[in-house]
């Protein structure tokens, strides 16, 4: 890799470390390897979110022209946000793109994507489903964020009703992730979810 | 007597002049200088004494002598050594460098003096009398005149405001030799012999004869004063020309000067980093460095503005403004901070400054629907038959490609670039988690094949594009394209592509 972008990195896992945040366990980077082309970040839950206790680890990698170009960066646990593909993890976020300046750092990141997750914008969305969830029936959008964030990312909130739904399509031989992404999308309609597999 | 011709040193560049001075010089320089000869291998700066120093003394006429002198010697002693040489009394004759007729009392080794460099003998024709200075220019605002010292010594503080100057003073104290050594904060890029960074000096000449025998009415002030024509006044002191302007020009100050000639254009954004600022890229405190005209004044080093302006490169993104031509705002996203002198882009090295030069003929060839040659290394410009599929780059690499996909060339369909199997990929990994583990859930290892990169032409300028994975929405990175689209489709991006495609 560059010599330049090592050179960044290297001072920048400092300055993340030795943050506050690190401090209080808000945000968290460490290399994956030793090529410094991939590093592993976790970001807290914001409090008074659905995502609110739980730890969302992201897969970040840095190109061979950072900090001209942005690093990539994506959600490794799975979540229920209008900004981030529910399937892939893929972000929609302006700083990873076209608004990234050379200035910014894994710090600044890591802190914008823990705004997002405070503050999505269903307008600007990654994830078509979750996005029209998140506009049109924002109770069932924060419900459903909340559980998926305790099933994949050790959030707090225990939702009995949308368990039992997810336990009746396992019994139908659906796996336990496929029945929570149909069910989710389909607002926890059952028979719409089940249509939906079985069709 | 020996005389040398300075277009003799301009023709040959390569081999330096080997100067034949008679006994009689010889003699002469033995008993002033004490050195039993003279050196005339002047190519290596630090092969010559640190007490020695060869000179050119151009005189009114045109005639040149090369003096060996000491650096101990004031212009006085200068001036009886050449005075019966030129045949002028000592009193008459004034020794000019870079715009100012130097004082008697001035020692050789203050002057900002290279090897080979050239002062001028003239006898003035202006007196040397602050009233004979004209009176509009003693109301103009410019900085007081200096007879005394040469100009460079006067000028020396012109990149810094007011209050930069203030912190160096406080910081290192003005008689400090490191004071000095910052103060020397000129910068040019050397194309020939160095092919680097060096620092430069400022010289003076008449902006019609291009003679050095030039004196100037006024200090220069700003920037402005030196870079643009006609801004200082003063007096071509060669006989039958009566320009008043002066030119400013910028020398290498490591090579030995290559004649009046061998000059090249400042690089006003580099500076000392008397402040030690970081860069902003690579975070490093270098010196010296690049800082941009943004607002908050954003410092890069020079290796990472090299790093900076060859991804910019490679990504066509550079800019186009109609004042400067194609240029780069500063990196950190700053608004009206682009850069304003080309020549910077200089720092890149020959090589890829060339390429810069084509830059703009190649889009030029995009804006007139062309192709460039997608052989990486190539990227040749190619107008062909906007109904011919099977384009060869001829004249370049001969590479012979499909212009709808960028491949070799190929009678049947495009491949889909190995990615059609991109939505079955995605499929195949969806089901991997365990349940038991659900609560740390992740999209398995095997998901990352899907994030590989590829590229496809963007649809409209064909420039190859790159996606890592992320969404199904395109924005070509060609500044003057910026075309919206749609990786599945190869068309402009919908709301239809938006609500059928737009993750896979
Ligand atoms: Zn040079
Ligand atoms: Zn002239
Ligand atoms: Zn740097
Ligand atoms: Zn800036
Ligand atoms: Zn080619
Ligand atoms: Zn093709
Ligand atoms: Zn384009
Ligand atoms: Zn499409």
């Amino acid at each position: 890799m560059a010599n330049i972008a090592v050179q960044r990195i290297k001072r920048e896992l400092k300055e993340v470390l030795n943050s506050d945040e690190v401090a209080r366990c808000s945000i968290h980077v460490e290399l994956v390897g030793e090529s410094f082309a991939e590093l592993k970040g976790e970001i807290a839950g914001p409090p008074d979110t659905p995502y609110e206790g739980a730890r969302f680890q992201l897969e970040i990698k840095i190109p061979e022209t950072y900090p001209f170009n942005p690093p990539k960066v994506r959600f490794v646990t799975k979540i229920w946000h209008p900004n981030v593909s529910s399937v892939t993890g893929a972000i929609c976020l302006d700083i990873l793109k076209h608004q990234w300046a050379a200035a910014m750092t894994l710090r600044t990141v890591l802190l914008s994507l823990q705004a997002l997750l405070a503050s999505p914008e269903p307008d600007d969305p990654q994830d078509a489903v979750v996005a029209r969830q998140c506009k049109d029936k924002p109770q069932i959008f924060h419900l459903t964020a909340q559980h998926w964030a305790n099933a994949y990312a050790g959030g707090p909130s225990i939702n009995t009703d949308y368990e039992n739904k997810i336990r009746r399509l396992k019994d139908l031989g659906v796996t336990e992730m496929n029945a929570r992404a149909s069910l989710s999308s389909c607002d926890w309609d059952l028979e719409r979810a089940t249509e939906q597999i079985f069709s | 007597m020996s005389r040398l011709q300075v277009r003799k040193v301009r023709r040959n560049q390569t081999i330096w002049p080997t100067v034949m001075f008679t006994k009689t010089d010889h003699q002469f320089l033995d008993e002033i200088t004490g050195k039993p000869e003279v050196k005339t291998s002047l190519n290596i700066p630090s092969n010559s004494s640190e007490f020695t120093l060869p000179v050119y003394i151009k005189a009114a006429g045109g005639k040149t002598f090369l003096i060996q002198m000491s650096r101990d010697w004031d212009v006085a002693r200068i001036k009886m050594f050449i005075a019966p040489k030129l045949g002028l009394k000592v009193e008459d004759i004034s020794i000019i460098l870079a715009g100012k007729s130097l004082a008697d009392n001035l020692l050789l080794e203050e002057c900002d003096l290279g090897h080979n460099s050239i002062l001028n003998a003239v006898k003035l024709k202006v007196v040397k009398k602050d009233d004979a200075i004209p009176t509009n220019e003693k109301k103009s605002g410019g900085t007081p005149f200096h007879q005394d010292k040469p100009l460079c010594e006067t000028l020396l503080d012109l990149q810094l405001t007011e209050e930069e100057q203030k912190l160096l003073h406080k910081s290192l104290g003005c008689s400090s030799p490191e004071y000095k050594q910052k103060k020397a904060h000129f910068y040019v890029y050397c194309e020939s012999p160095c092919k680097s960074v060096q620092n430069g000096k400022l010289r003076v000449r008449c902006s019609l004869c291009k003679a050095g025998a030039f004196t100037v009415d006024r200090d220069p002030c700003c920037w402005d004063d030196v870079l643009r024509p006609e801004q200082v006044s003063g007096t071509c002191q060669m006989e039958g020309c009566d320009h008043s302007w002066a030119e400013f020009y910028f020398k290498c100050a490591r090579h030995p000067s290559q004649g009046e000639m061998d000059s090249t254009l400042p690089l006003y954004l580099v500076k000392s980093n008397f402040k030690h600022v970081q860069c902003l890229a690579c975070m490093d405190i270098s010196d010296p460095v690049l800082v941009f005209q943004c607002s908050s004044s954003h410092v890069i080093c020079l290796e990472c503005f090299q790093q900076y302006c060859l991804s910019r490169l490679n990504e066509r993104r550079f800019v186009f403004s109609p004042n400067i031509g194609y240029t780069l705002p500063c990196p950190a996203g700053c608004e009206n901070s682009l850069i304003d002198g080309t020549q910077h882009f200089k720092i890149l090295g020959g090589e890829q400054y060339q390429r810069l030069l084509h830059f703009g003929a190649e889009e030029y060839v995009l804006s007139v629907g062309g192709v460039l040659c997608p052989q990486p290394g190539c990227g040749m410009g190619l107008l062909a038959d906007p109904s011919c599929r099977r384009i060869q780059c001829t004249g370049g690499c001969e590479f012979v490609f499909c212009r709808d996909c960028l491949q070799g060339y190929h009678i049947d369909e495009c491949q889909p670039n190995g990615d059609g199997n991109f939505q079955s990929m995605l499929t195949s990994t969806e089901y991997v988690v365990d349940p038991r583990r659900a609560a740390q859930a992740m999209w398995d290892a095997d998901s990352r094949v899907t994030i590989r990169v590829t590229s496809k032409p963007c649809p409209k300028c064909r420039t190859p594009t790159e996606r890592d994975g992320g969404c199904m929405h395109m924005i070509c990175t060609r500044q003057q394209c910026g075309f919206h689209w749609c990786w599945v489709c190869q068309t402009e991006w919908t709301r239809e592509c938006m609500g059928s495609h737009w993750f896979g």
